[in-house]
Order: C-alpha cells, then structure tokens, then sequence
C-alpha cells in the first residue's frame, strides 16, 4: 500500500503530460484550417498603389489566386519575397498583396527597389480585412481556388519545400 | 563576426555543462579519481561563459546590428538606448538566454555559500542543476537560437521591440521573474540529490531554505511589477486578470511559499520529509510548466508573445525527463527510515501541515483552471470555453481567508506538544478594534461602507495584531528584533497589508465611461473632472495624441497626461494611462476613441488603496529576501 502512494505523484503527472501532448500535437493543424474551405471576405478598402481607388472582392478577378499578407516591417516578409518574384515570373498563378498595418511611402519604396510580385497590394493599415481573415501576423498566405473559396492557409513564410508541400497539389487540381 | 563568438560561446557552454552534468555523477558512483572536476571552477567558468554570450547579445542590440534576426525583430534604429538594452530579453531567445544565466548565478551562489561537508552531495547538487542547464542550452541552440544571422542582404531597419514592453517596469519584470523561476532550480537539485543519499531531512532542508526562500522572494518582485505594469500599460485599470501567464508565475509562487514553510518543520523538527521532497519536484515542475504555457502559444492570453509548437514540445520534453526521472527516484528510493518527532493537532507542526494543504488546494485549482479549457477543448473536439475570473475568485475566497485567519494564529503555535491559546481573546479583541478602526477611517474617506469587504478587512486586522502582537511579545529591542524577527514580521505585515489593499480596492472602486470635447468638465466622486487641451506629441519612435485633464477635489487641482500612442515601426497603437497616486487612492483616467472632431471618449476611474497591494507585495519581498540572505550567512 505504501508503495502505492509512493507512485501516486508520478503516475498524477504522467497522465498530466500526456493530457499536454496530446493537445500541442493537435494545435497547429486547428488555428491554420480554420478558414480553409469557406469563402474569401468581402472587403472595401484603398488599393496601395493609389490613395483614391476602392478595391473589393471582385477585383481579385484572376481565379485560383494567392493572397499574400506582407508588410515592410515585417522581416521574415523580405526572406519570402525573391521566391514571391520567381512564382510570378515562372508561373501564371496570380498573387495579390495585402499590406498590413504598413507605411503607404516605405511599402511603395519596397516594391519600387525590390521588384513587385503582385497584381495589386491592398492597403490595410487599420487590419479590417486581416481581422477577417484571421491573420495574427505576417506573412501568410492564403490560397483561393477559382470558385473564390479558400482553400490552404500558410502561416509563415512561403518557400520552395512549403510550396511543394501544401500549395502545388491545388494548383494541379 | 562578434555575434558568432557569441554563438560559439554558447555552444561551449553546451558542452561544459554536459560535462558539468555527467562526469561529477560518474565520479560519485565510481569513486575514481580520474573524473574527479573541481565543481567551484567549473560552476565559475560556466557562468563566464553564459555571461559572454548574453553581453555579445546586449552589444549586438546596442550596435543596431540587424543582420542578427534576433535583433531585427525586437529593436529599431529609433528606438531609445535603454530599450535597446532591455530588449535583449524583450523576447523568447534573449530571455532563455537570461533565464540559463540565472539558473547559472543562483548555482555558484549554492555552491560557494553551501556548508554541507560531504562532497559528494555537492557536487551531485552541481550536477543535476548543470543537466537542466544543459537541456536550456540545447533549447535554445535548436529552437531559439538569438544569434541566427539574416545573410547575405541584412535589413537596414528592424521591426522595433513591442510597444507595450517599452516601458521602464516592463524592462526590470522579466528578469526578476526569470530570476524568480530559475531559483526554485537548486531546492529541485537538493530534494533530488537528498533522495539518492539519503541525507538526514534536517540537514538538507536547512541547505534547501534559503534558495527557496529568495526564489520566492524574486517571483513576489516579478510578479508585482507585471501587476502594476499592467495596471497601468493595458489601460483597463486592473491589477490581476487571471490572465494564463500571470497563473503561470502564481503558481510556483504558491508551491514556493508551500515549500519554505515546510521546509521550516523539516530542518526543525525532521518531520514532512517526503513531502517538502514533493514540494520541490513540483515548484520546479510549474516553474517550468510556466515556460511551457507561455512559450508554446497553446493557451492565447495578452501575453503571449511567442507562439511556436516546436518549442513548446522541447519544453515539454524537458519537463518530462526531468519530473518523471525525479519522481521515479522518489518512487523506487526507500525514505521512510528517518526518526520524526511526533506532533499533536495543535502544534505548530500541524499549522505548517495545514498552512501547505490550502496552498497547495489553491495551487492545483489555480493551475486546473488555467489548463481546463485545454483539456476540455481535447475532449469535446475543439470547443472552446474560457475560464475567467469568477472562477478564480470562487476558489481563492474561501481558501485564502482559512489561510488568513490560520495566518494570524500561526506564530503563536509551539513545537511538538499541544500550544496554548491563552493568546486568543487579547488576539480577538485587539483585531476587533483595529477592524472598528479601519471602518471608521474608510468611512471618513469615502463616505461608505460595503458588507463585501468586511470578512477582507477583518482579514487584515487579523493577521496585522497577529503578526505585531507575537513581535512584542517577545519582548526583544529593536537590534534583536531586527535580527531574529524582521524577516518574517516584513512578510506577514507584507501579507496583511496587501489583504487591505485588495479588500478595498475590490469594493469602493469606482469606475465610469465619459465622453467629453476640450473645456468641457463631469464631477465623479469627490472629484472635477476637467478636459483641458488636446495635443500631438512627437516621441523618440512614436507619435501620440494626447489629453491633459485635470483632477480636482474642490481646492486643489492636479494635471494629468493621458496619451494613444502610434508606434511608427510597428504601427501599434497603445494607451498611457494618466494617473494621479495619492496615498489612500489613485485618480486613474485612460484615453478611449475620438468618436468626433475633438470629441473624445475616457474611461475615468477611482481606485482606492491600490498602491497598498504593491507595498505589501514588496514587504513580502523584502521579507523573504531578508529570511534567505540570513540563512545563507549563517551557513
């Protein structure tokens, strides 16, 4: 019996850590999908480029396409843009920027000296649509097929073994 | 070049401490002279070690040197020289960084001011604490390493250290609650050490008590600070939200206070040695439960400032090699044959029992409600419930007042036999007296009594005479006061006097939305409220628009600022609180929307006795700090 009690803290704490485990091991799966398969936002707000122009849903015309959440604060945004670049030189897949919480002047600035990889960057400095979208930082990447639906959401950036990994199968289909 | 010696640097301290960490034990249990390490160079040499490395993070941060991905992150041109300092744990990696540190400083304190004569025991203690830092170092090597490089095209600019940290308080929190966490390292190191010799409960409970009475110490400052930061940096006006992250630190906290107490009947009187054993297993298991719940994103709070799975299974991994190989030894290892003393139920003995049972109830309710929702997320398939602050507060209620009022009485009980309660109506009475008082005074000030601050109230009197009344009645002057009684009559009136704090801040706090344009004024209280001017404030990396109001009781008035600062790198927006601090109140006002032209909208609060929470904190602090240098001197 005394042995019992001796073993009682362990086994508590085992079960403790396996209750933990098992929850982190489902985690990152739960907060990527969980916009997968419904539509794209509506939305109204400025285009980047152009103070004075409205952009909504229905500009992002070139279907299936991928949303970019990018911003020139963000660093991790700078590794990810020169694979931006080669996906809209080698392929015909369009991609629309979304300029999160950024300075209109330096975004422009980035583009002008780093060459711009999107058909139009919307510019979201307030995070409405991001607020939509669900973002919680950037980059991510969000792919829509040609019914408007989205249907991969990547957090992070997007290189050639993500590419392979999760984008390239929906392009196929 | 400079932050790869850095890298390299602590990639030797990797190595040294599995050194650290294996060759002592094999020379222990070999009894061989070849693997004999002299332990006090060795924990010297780590620690110069891990302090090169962090001061080349410190430098990398001072010299703006964005091709370190660590300092893009978290710092900015603009930003001021003494963020930039700070930074350097403003986030994960630097902060692991610090909290190796830590583990490193409390070790050579252990093991320079230990008085222990077997060598043995030492250099096991040495040991053990090196294979946890050697876990820490592998972390961060694999998972967080703050010396990873942007090449070959660094960023000119880096993203800037998160607004809400930029803050003189924000800075100092971290580190002493890193401090904090990582000091409950060396009672672990002990208790396991103590297990696998077999040593007389009197003597290592006597080495245990001062390294768990400082982490303690530390954990009370940090935890403190985090409360009066947010206090006033999330402009809500609270000073505990249950959030996770701050369950996270009050947890340890309350094993901590647990476990010195216990520790206190184990040196004494040789009795709970199994479970101040347990105790310290457990406090160092939640202070690295913490980490985890902090650091793996898996719990969303205010705080959370680092969000990555990867890490949180490292932490994790660590946490299990190190609880279940200690709580295996405690299993397999036969530590019954010790002689204890007998004890009756009114001893002090039993006091101390009862005193870590409702620490020890609060402790594992406060961290089921921290992880419940998690476990019922799993359970139920991903829906999702929060476990608020009425929960919490439901617990805390009844077990904090039985811990009171057991509080008051405690330092009267006697070792070993049956006390006398002789003390208990001249207790009773004096408690009543001072609980009149205390109306009577609040009553003056605010003109109001609430019945839900009575049992609180009557909770301060009570431990406030319990604690005066033994000091006197020891009848000792003041120098053998100071030296005998200080320490615990510092965190018992530390105690008491937080208890006011929160009694009345929770009841006669008063709290109101306002909307107002420039000249206009809205009493509130006792108070006018007057909307003077608008303005924009051009900062080091920020601009604001910001409020002067001022507050004024009839004849006099005072100015405050309150600002919404537009944090220009990152884009974030934060609110600076203005508050006026008087002694028995604090006049609080937080900027809120412009709903029009310059029509603005505030949130305006009265805080009565709020400070006397943090001083109370930091009696509690200085107590225990005082009770630990103490006893690492007599040694």
């Amino acid at each position: 019996m005394k042995k019992v009690f001796d073993i009682l803290p362990l086994a508590i704490f085992i079960v403790l850590l396996v209750v933990l485990f098992s929850f982190l091991s489902e985690k990152d799966d739960q907060l990527e999908t969980a916009l997968v398969d419904s539509s794209f936002p509506e939305f109204s707000l400025f285009a980047l480029s152009d103070d004075t122009k409205i952009l909504s849903k229905k500009d992002i015309s070139q279907l299936p396409a991928l949303i970019n959440v990018w911003a020139t604060w963000c660093i991790a945004c700078r590794v990810e843009h020169p694979f931006l670049m080669k996906l809209k030189n080698e392929s015909t897949l369009a991609i629309y920027g979304l300029n999160y919480k950024d300075n209109r002047m330096k975004a422009l600035a980035l583009l002008e000296r780093d060459g711009d990889p999107y058909e139009f960057s919307i510019f979201d400095f307030e995070g409405r649509l991001a607020i939509d979208l669900g973002v919680y930082g950037a980059p991510e990447t969000f792919f829509v097929d040609k019914d408007g639906v989205i249907r991969v959401r990547h957090v992070g950036v997007v290189d050639e073994k993500v590419w392979e990994n999760k984008f390239a199968k929906y392009l196929d289909e | 070049m400079i932050p790869e010696i850095g890298h390299i640097i602590l990639i030797s301290h990797l190595v040294l401490s599995f050194i650290g960490g294996t060759l002592p034990l094999v020379a222990v249990y070999t009894k061989s002279k070849y693997f004999y390490i002299p332990v006090k160079k060795l924990s010297v040499f780590l620690f110069m070690l891990i302090l090169m490395s962090f001061m080349i993070l410190v430098y990398s941060f001072l010299v703006d040197d964005f091709s370190v991905a660590y300092v893009s992150q978290n710092s900015n041109i603009n930003l001021p020289t003494y963020y930039k300092f700070a930074a350097t744990w403003g986030a994960h990696e630097g902060s692991l960084l610090l909290w190796i540190l830590a583990m490193n400083a409390w070790l050579i304190g252990f093991i320079f001011f230990n008085n222990s004569k077997d060598e043995d025991y030492t250099s096991t203690v040495f040991s053990i604490a090196c294979q946890v830092m050697f876990a820490f170092s592998l972390f961060t090597l694999f998972t967080s390493n703050p010396f990873e490089r942007i090449l070959p095209i660094p960023p000119l600019n880096g993203a800037d250290l998160n607004p809400s940290l930029q803050d003189i308080a924000f800075t100092v929190h971290p580190p002493l609650l890193y401090f904090g966490y990582s000091g409950l390292l060396i009672p672990f190191a002990i208790a396991v050490a103590a297990m696998l010799f077999r040593k007389d409960i009197k003597e290592w409970a006597g080495n245990s008590r001062p390294w768990t009475l400082m982490s303690c110490s530390f954990l009370t400052m940090g935890i403190a600070l985090g409360s009066w930061w947010a206090y006033y940096e999330l402009g809500w006006g609270g000073w505990w939200f249950w959030d996770p992250v701050e369950n996270a630190a009050f947890v340890p906290w309350l094993l901590s206070v647990a476990l010195f107490h216990s520790l206190i009947a184990s040196e004494s009187r040789g009795v709970f040695a199994k479970w101040s054993i347990l105790l310290s297993i457990f406090a160092f298991a939640t202070s690295l439960l913490g980490t985890f719940l902090v650091r793996s994103g898996i719990l969303t709070s205010v705080h959370a400032f680092a969000l990555d799975p990867e890490r949180g299974l490292f932490i994790l991994g660590i946490l299990a090699f190190f609880i279940i190989g200690s709580l295996l030894i405690y299993s397999i290892k036969d530590l019954e044959n010790q002689p204890t003393h007998s004890y009756e139920l009114s001893s002090k003995e039993f006091g101390f029992l009862l005193n870590n049972l409702l620490l020890v109830i609060l402790a594992v309710s406060i961290l089921f409600g921290t992880i419940f929702p998690l476990i019922y997320e799993a359970i139920t398939d991903g829906k999702q419930i929060s476990v608020g602050a009425p929960y919490f507060e439901i617990i805390l209620f009844p077990f904090a007042l039985a811990l009171g009022l057991l509080q008051g009485v405690g330092l009267y009980l006697s070792w070993g036999s049956s006390s006398s309660f002789k003390f208990l109506p001249r207790l009773i009475i004096e408690s009543i007296s001072i609980f009149a008082l205390v109306l009577i005074i609040l009553f003056i000030l605010f003109d109001n009594l609430y019945l839900t601050s009575f049992a609180t109230i009557f909770l301060f009197s009570w431990i406030l005479m319990g604690t005066l009344q033994i000091s006197k009645k020891r009848n000792l002057n003041y120098w053998s006061f100071l030296r005998k009684r200080a320490a615990v009559t510092f965190a018992h009136l530390g105690m008491a006097i937080l208890t006011l704090g929160v009694a009345v801040v929770s009841s006669y706090s008063l709290e109101k939305e306002i909307i107002m344009a420039p000249d206009d004024s809205i009493e509130f209280g006792d108070q006018t409220i007057l909307f003077k001017n608008t303005e924009e404030i051009m900062g080091p990396n920020y601009f604001s628009k910001s409020a002067t109001i001022s507050f004024s009781d009839g004849s006099n008035s005072y100015d405050v600022l309150t600002e919404k600062r537009t944090y220009i790198p990152s884009g974030q927006l934060t609110t600076e609180a203005g508050i006026k601090t008087e002694l028995f109140q604090d006049l609080y006002i937080s900027m809120g929307d412009n709903l029009e032209a310059n029509i603005w909208s505030f949130k305006v609060q009265i805080k009565p006795f709020i400070r006397w929470i943090w001083l109370g904190a930091l009696l509690v602090a200085i107590g225990s700090l005082l009770a630990g240098i103490k006893r690492v001197r007599r040694v």
